[in-house]
């Protein structure tokens, strides 16, 4: 099978074409540096991406903190990260990098806030 | 009437990393005025990760670039207001903040404009039929999802294929709506194609090149677009129009530097990017206003806003100083497959940075620099695009004794 | 749903600007009123939705009421603006001729209207015509210095306000379905929110006034619904015309031709286009239509750029002439011959703003003839209307923002509107709560960005100042909603 890739890990954006047989990988050209091609092994075998989105804040200047997982996780499991993001709930302050949630899915999948968020008096 | 050394209108990420860099250049007198109720701009509400590679050597999200410079303003001391709105500026740089202490007047000896920029909207691209709820910019959409938690749909079309568009047909799949499809009416996407593949073929989200919406339909809410298939001249190819039930059509089409400030100002604005007309300091035609960010010219990376900023500021403290001397003036002239180049015109043979985007995508280009018939540099480009702005350096011996400059792609 | 019993001396179906200026105009007498308008808001029907002119009245053939209505009202025009505090400006009207036949035209229109009692006319020549349009193109104009530009919403509003104040009672989202004479000669109205009866009925439902008839008297009038579309100009574009500049009107169509129309907010509208369509209430705009507005723009008005528009609306003509035979009907004001004291307004087309009270006051006259009504001592022809932050001078705007921080938080950036000017429209007196009733009142959103910035801003504050719920929260009523939900599980209680 072939395939184009755009590779993501940079601006650069290579466009890295690739034969492979399911994840076995038989051809690789384009890459602009050998980060470019684990990337690309990658997206055949086990593509990773990193999660991004919010949790409800109670007594916030924001009302919601952003989150992301600290590395990349499986692409599969994105959107039902997204789906616990709308169960979950904070109290302010919070400070970027803080854990919202451990080990989600059972598949050590974290979050952690990005956004600082401080308390209002209402 | 207050006098400022330094006033910046807009504290977003141009605005931040400006005070920033004039806190570091030494001068002290500073105002940050922000309309919004938060530092940051629109990079709060940027959830998604990707900021600051170059900046920063790190993969960050929009909130956490934002707090890097947030942390320096507050650990500089460096003064803001919130919740004020700039409603007049002066040739004489004199503005007049209006916020719920009253009107004040401020007189500075620099400007430095960072107002950003707004989004082309429906009427403005006359996409005819009815007038329904539940048409959004992607990024009134953006804001109202990711810093409101408001829904505001489920089964969405999104006309433009730009980054802004793209992250949120991501956005809206990670939250539980259903993208049907992104539509584009240029023959190639105007998106980074990092998002391209991140936001779109991740999701198995189609990508429809060369079409857009014709027809709107729905009496209270949206009830579904008609979308069609446009030739090479722009017509619409007969036969092609397909309707699509949605109750939501978010539009990117656009972005506008928010210049009405600076038109008042009497600042002379370039027709193209729709941002002033700068020297190579970010001085615009009035003396001692400065102009960076997507005010100045649409970006598609914040580290290059941040750069931008922090170059200008040097500009600025030259200005302070009395230093910033005049020579002779030349204009920066456009040859072919450019769109724009900033700055547009060059007072001193100073090092420079040139911003350009270009007309077409393609490939193994070379941006040629030339004095009359002598070349001056040649740059290789392995791919461009209109959707990613090329920046190159021209050192002071470069531009030594050039008596003209003109900028092609061949 | 249960019957209310309410009955009223008069009731009126339809609150655009006709319907609202009788009842201010009735209000001036000792009698119980109310007003039913199926929409959200008042006008929402034909009267936000045209040029705002109110016009001088030589477009008329003498001896019809459309002429003598339309120079009353505009002789008296000034003053009711000014009771209602609403912007009146008499900017004056070219009438541009770009061929030499034209002119004829021109000369016919000016004979009209001096026989029609309008003042001041004159043809002017290329050169002076230069003088007062140097950006138009043309070779003699006709010259209205009585033509003026008002904000057709803003006066619906004032009128339905001042009405409330003078004992109307407005029910919103209330449309008549079906009217009944009862044995006591009095008429029952059933419509979507209970029963109303009255002694009298005025007919002003607009488009819909033929049904209405319908529902008492035989198929009698019909109603032909004819499209206009417009171009919205940005504010920056202003400058490139002084007057209403017209072309000259070509007889057999629909309407008055394309013009270009400064707006009282200081837009420029293009428009409208005339076209007779199906539905009535289809208010889309097409491509063709606008890339015909586009070409006729640039005969008369080359400086004109597509780049300054920044959006489109239609408005939708109510006329008696039929698609085969264009051109206009007189206004029908008149009460029933079959039905006593039913009262139809019908075909209330281009005068009808500007005939809106003289309209009213021949309303009045055929129920006093019949009632000999008395006056109301209490009536207060005066009403306030919003403060426009904007248009005060800077010692004003720093005393208000001193006495109401409100005024000091700017949520319109591009038109400039206060917080407390977007807290005074969401409060109105009507009730109406939809973000074109905001806009209407406040201006909020109708500027180059097109709610860009203030639409989140609004939204906060519609709910945390006034409590409404996510669903509650609609563009314009009947399902406009804006959001599906709350993103998040936690809070999704819909």
């Amino acid at each position: 099978m072939h395939r184009e890739f755009i590779c993501i890990l940079c601006p650069n954006s290579c466009r890295i074409s690739v034969e492979y047989e399911g994840t076995n990988i038989k051809n690789i050209k384009g890459d602009g540096c050998p980060k470019g091609k684990d990337y690309v092994k990658n997206e055949i075998t086990n593509p990773l991406r990193v999660f991004t989105g919010s949790v409800l804040v109670e007594s916030g200047n924001f009302s919601l903190a952003s989150v992301k997982t600290p590395v990349p996780i499986p692409k599969k499991y994105l959107k039902e990260i997204g789906e616990i993001t709308h169960c979950l709930k904070m109290k302010a302050p919070i400070k970027i990098g803080q854990v919202v949630a451990q080990n989600l899915l059972g598949e050590d999948i974290d979050l952690i806030a990005t956004r600082k968020v401080n308390i209002i008096n209402k | 009437m207050k006098e400022r050394e330094v006033i910046i209108i807009g504290g977003g990420a141009a605005g931040l990393a400006a005070a920033v860099a004039c806190k570091q250049k030494g001068i002290e007198d500073i105002l940050i005025i922000e309309r919004g109720d938060y530092l940051g701009g629109i990079l709060q509400q940027c959830i998604h990760d990707g900021f600051g590679l170059e900046k920063f050597h790190t993969s960050l999200s929009g909130p956490e670039y934002a707090q890097r410079y947030i942390d320096q303003v507050k650990e500089k001391e460096i003064p803001f207001l919130l919740n004020s709105m700039v409603v007049n500026l002066t040739p004489q740089k004199e503005v007049v903040v209006a916020n719920s202490n009253g009107l004040q007047h401020y007189r500075a000896k620099v400007i430095i404009l960072a107002m950003g920029c707004r989004e082309r909207t429906r009427g403005a691209i006359g996409i005819p039929g009815a007038r329904p709820s539940g048409i959004y910019t992607a990024g009134v959409a953006q804001e109202l999802i990711n810093l409101k938690n408001y829904m505001i749909g489920n089964k969405i079309v999104i006309l433009g294929s730009g980054d802004i568009g793209l992250i949120m047909a991501r956005r809206l799949t990670l939250e539980g709506a259903e993208v049907i499809t992104v539509a584009e009416k240029l023959p190639y996407s105007s998106g980074l194609s990092r998002n391209i593949n991140q936001c779109l073929y991740d999701f198995d989200i189609p990508l429809l090149l060369s079409h857009t919406v014709v027809d709107i339909e729905g009496n209270g809410r949206l009830s579904g677009v008609t979308i069609a298939q446009l030739g090479k001249r722009g017509g619409i190819i007969p036969g092609s129009k397909r309707k699509i039930t949605c109750d939501t059509l978010l539009l990117s089409v656009g972005l506008i530097p928010e210049n009405e400030l600076s038109r008042e100002a009497g600042i002379v604005l370039d027709n193209i990017t729709g941002g002033p007309q700068v020297d190579e300091r970010g001085q615009t035609s009035v003396p001692g206003t400065f102009a960076c960010g997507n005010v100045l010219q649409v970006h598609d990376i914040v580290d290059n806003v941040s750069l931008e900023a922090e170059y200008i500021v040097e500009g600025v403290a030259r200005y302070l100083e009395g230093k910033l001397i005049k020579e002779q003036e030349i204009k920066v002239e456009l040859g072919e497959g450019l769109r724009y180049v900033v700055p547009q015109k060059l007072i001193s043979r100073k090092d420079t940075i040139f911003s350009f985007r270009v007309n077409q995508p393609g490939e193994k280009k070379i941006l040629v620099f030339e004095d009359g018939k002598k070349v001056i540099k040649k740059k290789s480009l392995r791919r461009v695009n209109p959707a990613e702005m090329v920046r190159v350096k021209l050192s002071s011996s470069e531009l030594e004794g050039i008596k003209r400059l003109k900028v092609r792609l061949v | 749903m249960k019957t209310t019993n309410n009955h009223y001396d008069v009731v009126i179906i339809g609150g655009g600007v006709v319907g609202c200026a009788i009842a201010r105009e009735l209000s001036k007498y000792k009698t119980s009123i109310a007003v039913l308008e199926k929409e959200d808001d008042v006008g929402w029907g034909i009267s936000c939705r045209n040029s705002g002119v109110v016009h001088a009245g030589f477009n008329y053939k003498s001896g019809t009421l459309r002429a003598q209505l339309c120079v009353e009202g505009n002789k008296s025009f000034a003053k009711l603006c000014h009771e209602l505090d609403v912007p009146y400006k008499k900017i004056g009207k070219v009438i541009v001729a770009q061929k030499k036949e034209e002119i004829r035209e021109l000369k016919k229109l000016k004979t009209q209207g001096e026989k029609n009692k309008v003042g001041g006319l004159q043809i002017i020549d290329s050169a002076e015509l230069k003088r007062l349009e140097p950006n138009v193109k043309g070779i003699a104009a006709l010259y209205s210095p009585e033509t003026a530009i008002i904000s057709p919403y803003l006066l619906t509003i004032a009128l339905a306000e001042n009405a409330l104040t003078n004992g109307v009672s407005f029910f919103l989202n209330t449309e008549a379905k079906s009217i009944a004479k009862l044995r006591n000669s009095d008429f029952r109205i059933n419509t979507n929110k209970g029963e109303f009866t009255s002694s009298y009925v005025i007919n002003s439902a607009g488009l819909y006034s033929d049904k209405v008839a319908h529902m008492v008297e035989k198929d009698k009038y019909r109603i032909y619904p004819c499209r206009g579309e417009y171009y919205v100009l940005d504010k920056n574009a202003s400058w490139i015309i002084n007057h209403l500049i017209y072309p000259v009107p070509k007889a057999g169509t629909g309407g008055l031709g394309v013009h270009f129309t400064p707006t009282i907010d200081k837009n420029i509208l293009i428009g409208p286009s005339n076209e007779y369509i199906k539905q009535k209430d289809n208010l889309s705009t097409t491509s063709q239509i606008m890339k015909m507005l586009s070409a006729e723009a640039q005969k008369f008005l080359p400086l004109i750029s597509s780049r300054d528009i920044i959006r489109s609306y239609s408005g939708i003509r109510a006329k008696q002439a039929p698609p085969s035979e264009g051109g206009y009907w007189d206004f029908v004001i008149e009460e029933s011959n079959s039905v006593n004291n039913f009262i139809n307004l019908i075909g209330i087309e281009s005068p009808g703003l500007a005939s809106a009270q003289p309209i009213a006051k021949r309303v009045v006259e055929i129920i006093n003839k019949k009632e000999k009504l008395s006056l109301n001592s209490n009536f207060n022809p005066f009403r306030k209307g919003i403060l426009r932050f904007e248009e005060q001078d800077e010692e004003t705007k720093k005393a208000l923002i001193k006495q109401d921080p409100d005024y000091g938080e700017i949520i319109c950036r591009c038109e400039q509107v206060t917080k407390k000017e977007i807290l005074e429209a969401i409060n109105n007196p009507l009730g109406a709560k939809s973000l074109i009733s905001i806009k209407y009142r406040s201006r909020a959103m109708m500027g180059r960005c097109q709610g860009g910035y203030c639409l989140t801003r609004i939204i906060e504050i519609l709910r945390n100042e006034f409590g409404l719920t996510l669903q509650e929260i609609n563009l314009k009523g009947d399902n406009s909603y804006l959001f599906s939900g709350y993103r998040s599980d936690e809070v999704n209680k819909l």
